[in-house]
């Protein structure tokens, strides 16, 4: 197992190196660069933009730019925005924290809610409830996230009023939204209790991730668990006479869970990534945001800093996917 | 088995409903509609005086949303819009525009000119007389500073933005702390943007000139103005202090403010709405309807410079060193105003725009440089006519032809546009209408509007016609430079030039060089407007609608006096919360 390990580890080189390559050159086929937004600027004189392009070596042909990136990325140095002039790293550890946070959060909650329900509605397949998780679950996936996170808005803050206000728990007078429509902390002069604070700002925003995901992995849960269900094995620890919680517990689940341990390991990288629309819809600066904004001004520093740490993040999530089906399935080996 | 269908059946439907009754938006609670003072096109609200009796109010916070994040707030740094409307509570130029499009002293104590002494009649000596105040880290506001600014600005490589604006000035002497002489290598019409649009002063010891992309300043300026940068978190919000210290007495009013970064203007509208914020820029023509609906927002608009227009070809496209040769088709001065008149402005204003433009004239439409040039009428019979006269016959299916050559016509913009693509499809039809077939090939602004070494087609000559906004900043000077003037059309030696219609006509050239080289203001405005409406008649750009600034407050705000030169909060001193 361990050499296993190692192998696969030292694989992880060239890939990421080649990986290194196409990113970069995908990146450079874009026509834009950080200047382009003030292509149209009145303020700034064509002279000017055309000085700063040589000066920042945009119009260097593609290899010496990957050269220079390359370079300077293998000393540990991944370079300086071309948007900030901060450290691509400074920018990502900004960001990183409140991603962690927001789908962080969801991601767990999604996860505790989806295996308990996924299991119940696969034991009491076409029961009410199954119908109803199964209808949620097909509505969760099916609805426009952007409008499903603009509803809450609209439902929860807009229209309707916090009924603590003025409370200890919200020092502001009333009228107060029942809860925020965006930001990760209340900027008022009544701040309330920075823990309450807190869990008030990611009400919204984590319903409208969990949701989506929620949704995803109960069918996932349900399905794995109905694959299983019916098996001689299991058909045998009942006619053992074990007890049906022993048998769902002990027996059932681990082989039920595989295919959701894949997506989870799968899902993980993601979180680094960020939930774009979330983020946009509830003012939340995470890392979906500064990928999309850098991409948007074609700041490349930025784009292959957080490319290629997602791209490592995927090999190494890969790994503990494959490292975790041996632990699951006694059947796989890898040595 | 079926009653369980049954109960399914029943689930989803109640489901639906709520979803339904939750999308609805405001069922019964329509205002009436009193509340906001929405103005014609034209003329910019009256925005609520303070009352002299009660006098302005102290305390409070306020609270602005913007769309963009701002990447810093050093405006020698970035010209994003929204940086400069930002940075503008903390920083303050020699100089400023009041509302009125008028120059007013800020940290120069009289703005400078011929007649008190401060303007050399050759423009080449500027003598500023400096307030005496204090940066927010409680040194000094000297002429030094200008002279450490100037020196960042042109020291090479420091990725400053105007250091060709900067290398133009020959020394600043300081004959004292508070009194300041630029020497300029060569006159300028707009002078007084130097550290006051062009760059603004930074004190001393904000770094090193070399290290100026990286300096800790860049996110916290250290300023002169009513408000300093307490708090950046990046993509979040910004938060600004009162500057107990302020020059002006007694001002600012607010104890605080606070600019929300919110990436999706339907959410802005909601909190405008809901209150928790009370200033949004930057609306559009689609957020109308539900800011009108709002009784605690009241509305600014006003015209905004420049506008939408289609920039033609005047020269043969394909060979970027070939800048004479006549386009084939828009190289005729007859077809180009044909398309001018056969274009129905009105239509696309009320169709696309909700009514909400005003149409497009000329280069210069508003003060302090408007020139009131009369907008092309739509006029079928005279675009038909036009092309009669230029040997253009219409052909079997109405598209016109001449010596075996359809007349059809490239017709590009910026993809993803909603606005323009639909003001596309319009103007296509009044062509169809003339016999002229415009057909579409839009690309990403990223590349339509590109630079040279990006092979964007603008620069390289490679269109018909292209199509999208641009305008003069507050002195038209740069922008009828590089657009009008034959020295910028754009060539392996020009990669910066901006005259992409390759409009080359020697009086354009004569009037906006003597324009540029003017410190009279009327004069100066009489050149470019001749100039502009060279353009015009030559209808090398075909001005389509100027579209209108848009911002809104909540009426607890007062003191605001908006304009289309500047943000929300350019007077910000002057406004308080009631």
């Amino acid at each position: 197992m361990t050499r296993y390990i190692i192998r696969r580890l030292i694989q992880a080189v060239p890939v990421l190196f080649v990986v290194s390559i196409m990113v970069f050159g995908m990146i450079q086929i874009a026509p834009n660069n950080p200047l382009a937004a003030y292509q149209n600027n009145p303020n700034i004189t064509p002279e000017d933009l055309l000085r700063l392009e040589q000066e920042y070596g945009f119009n260097d042909p593609i290899h010496i730019k990957y050269f220079k990136w390359i370079s300077q990325t293998l000393q540990g140095n991944w370079g300086d925005s071309f948007v900030t002039h901060r450290p691509v790293m400074t920018e990502i550890a900004e960001r990183f924290p409140n991603t962690l946070y927001l789908s962080g959060i969801a991601f767990l909650l999604a996860l505790l809610i989806a295996i308990p329900i996924g299991m119940i509605s696969a034991i009491r397949q076409y029961s009410l409830f199954d119908h109803a998780v199964t209808t949620f679950a097909f509505m969760g996936q099916s609805i426009p996230i952007f409008w499903f996170g603009l509803l809450l808005i609209i439902f929860f803050s807009a229209n309707m009023q916090n009924p603590f206000a003025g409370t200890a728990m919200f020092p502001h007078p009333a009228p107060l939204p029942l809860f925020p429509g965006g930001g990760m902390t209340d900027l008022g002069e009544y701040p309330p209790d920075p823990l309450v604070d807190r869990i008030w700002h990611l009400v919204l925003p984590v319903t409208m991730l969990a949701v989506f995901q929620l949704a995803q992995h109960v069918r996932y849960m349900r399905a794995g668990m109905l694959d299983v269900l019916y098996q001689d094995y299991i058909r045998t620890a009942h006619a053992k006479g074990l007890r049906e919680r022993a048998v769902i517990l002990k027996h059932a689940f681990k082989n039920a869970a595989m295919p959701l341990v894949t997506v989870i390991a799968l899902e993980i990288p993601n979180l680094f990534n960020g939930a774009l629309f979330t983020e946009t819809i509830f003012s939340w600066p995470g890392m979906g945001r500064l990928f999309f904004n850098s991409a948007e001004r074609g700041d490349y520093t930025v784009l292959m800093g957080i490319l290629m740490i997602s791209a490592t993040l995927i090999i190494f999530f890969n790994l503990v996917a494959d490292v975790a089906y041996a632990f699951l399935d006694p059947r796989i080996r890898y040595d | 088995m079926n009653a369980r269908k049954l109960v399914l059946v029943f689930v989803a439907l109640v489901l639906t409903f709520v979803l339904a009754a939750c999308a609805a938006p405001e069922p019964t609670k329509a205002p009436a509609p009193v509340a906001a003072p929405t103005t014609a096109p034209a003329q910019p609200t009256v925005p609520p005086k303070p009352t002299e009796a009660a006098g302005p109010k102290k305390g409070g916070t306020l609270t602005m949303v913007v769309w963009q994040e701002p990447e810093n707030l050093n405006q020698n740094l970035s010209t994003m819009t929204v940086v400069g409307y930002v940075a503008e509570l903390a920083i303050e130029g020699l100089v400023a525009v009041d509302n009125k499009g008028a120059i007013i002293p800020v940290l120069a104590t009289e703005v400078p000119s011929l007649a008190n002494g401060g303007l050399s009649a050759d423009g080449k000596t500027i003598t500023y007389k400096l307030r005496k105040t204090k940066w927010h880290d409680g040194t000094d506001f000297t002429c030094d500073d200008l002279v450490f600014t100037r020196l960042v600005q042109i020291t090479p490589n420091s990725g400053s933005l105007y250091a060709i604006d900067f290398a133009n000035i020959d020394t600043i002497d300081c004959p004292n702390p508070n009194s300041a002489v630029v020497k300029l290598k060569n006159p300028r019409g707009d002078w007084w943007r130097y550290f006051s649009g062009l760059g603004y002063a930074m004190p001393k010891n904000a770094g090193k000139p070399e290290e100026f992309k990286t300096w800790a300043y860049n996110r916290k300026p250290i300023g002169t103005g009513p408000y300093k940068v307490t708090e950046f978190i990046t993509g979040d919000h910004i938060t600004f202090d009162r500057n107990p210290n302020y020059w002006q007495e007694g001002k600012p009013y607010i104890d605080k403010v606070v600019v929300r970064i919110v990436p999706s203007s339907e959410v802005g509208l909601q909190l405008l709405k809901s209150g928790e914020t009370d200033v949004m820029w930057n609306n559009t023509e689609a957020d109308l309807p539900a800011l009108e609906k709002m009784p605690n927002v009241a509305l600014f608009a006003a015209p905004q410079p420049g506008g939408e227009r289609l920039i033609l070809n005047l020269t043969k496209p394909g060979d970027p060193s070939d800048n004479k040769t006549p386009h084939p088709i828009l190289g005729d001065l007859k077809v180009r105003q044909a398309i001018a008149y056969g274009i129905d402005k009105d239509s696309i204003i009320k169709n696309v725009l909700n009514g909400k433009a005003i149409p497009g004239a000329g280069e210069l439409n508003i003060d302090p440089y408007n020139c009131n040039i009369k907008p092309y009428a739509f006029d079928v019979a005279k675009a038909k006519q036009l092309l009669d006269e230029a040997g253009w016959k219409p052909g079997a299916d109405g598209i016109r032809v001449k010596d075996g050559q359809r007349l059809r016509i490239k017709y590009q913009t910026t993809t993803g546009n909603k606005l323009r693509e639909d003001s596309q499809v319009l103007v296509v039809e009044n062509m169809k209408a003339i016999g002229v077939e415009f057909f579409i090939e839009n690309q990403p602004s990223s590349l339509l509007i590109g630079s040279w070494g990006a092979n964007s087609p603008r620069k390289k000559g490679n269109f018909d016609i292209i199509m999208y906004t641009t305008n003069a900043a507050i002195d038209p000077h740069s922008q009828m430079f590089n657009y009008f003037h034959s020295k910028n059309i754009p060539s392996a030696d020009n990669q910066g030039g901006a005259n992409y219609s390759r409009w080359n006509d020697p009086e354009t050239d004569k009037l906006i060089d003597q324009a540029g080289a003017l410190f009279d203001w009327p004069k100066r405005k009489d050149l470019y407007c001749q100039a502009a409406a060279r353009v015009v008649d030559g209808a090398s750009h075909i001005y389509l609608y100027g579209r209108m600034t848009l911002q809104s407050f909540n009426t607890r705000v007062q003191g605001w006096l908006s304009s289309s030169w500047d943000g929300p909060l350019w007077n910000i001193a002057d406004q308080w919360l009631k």
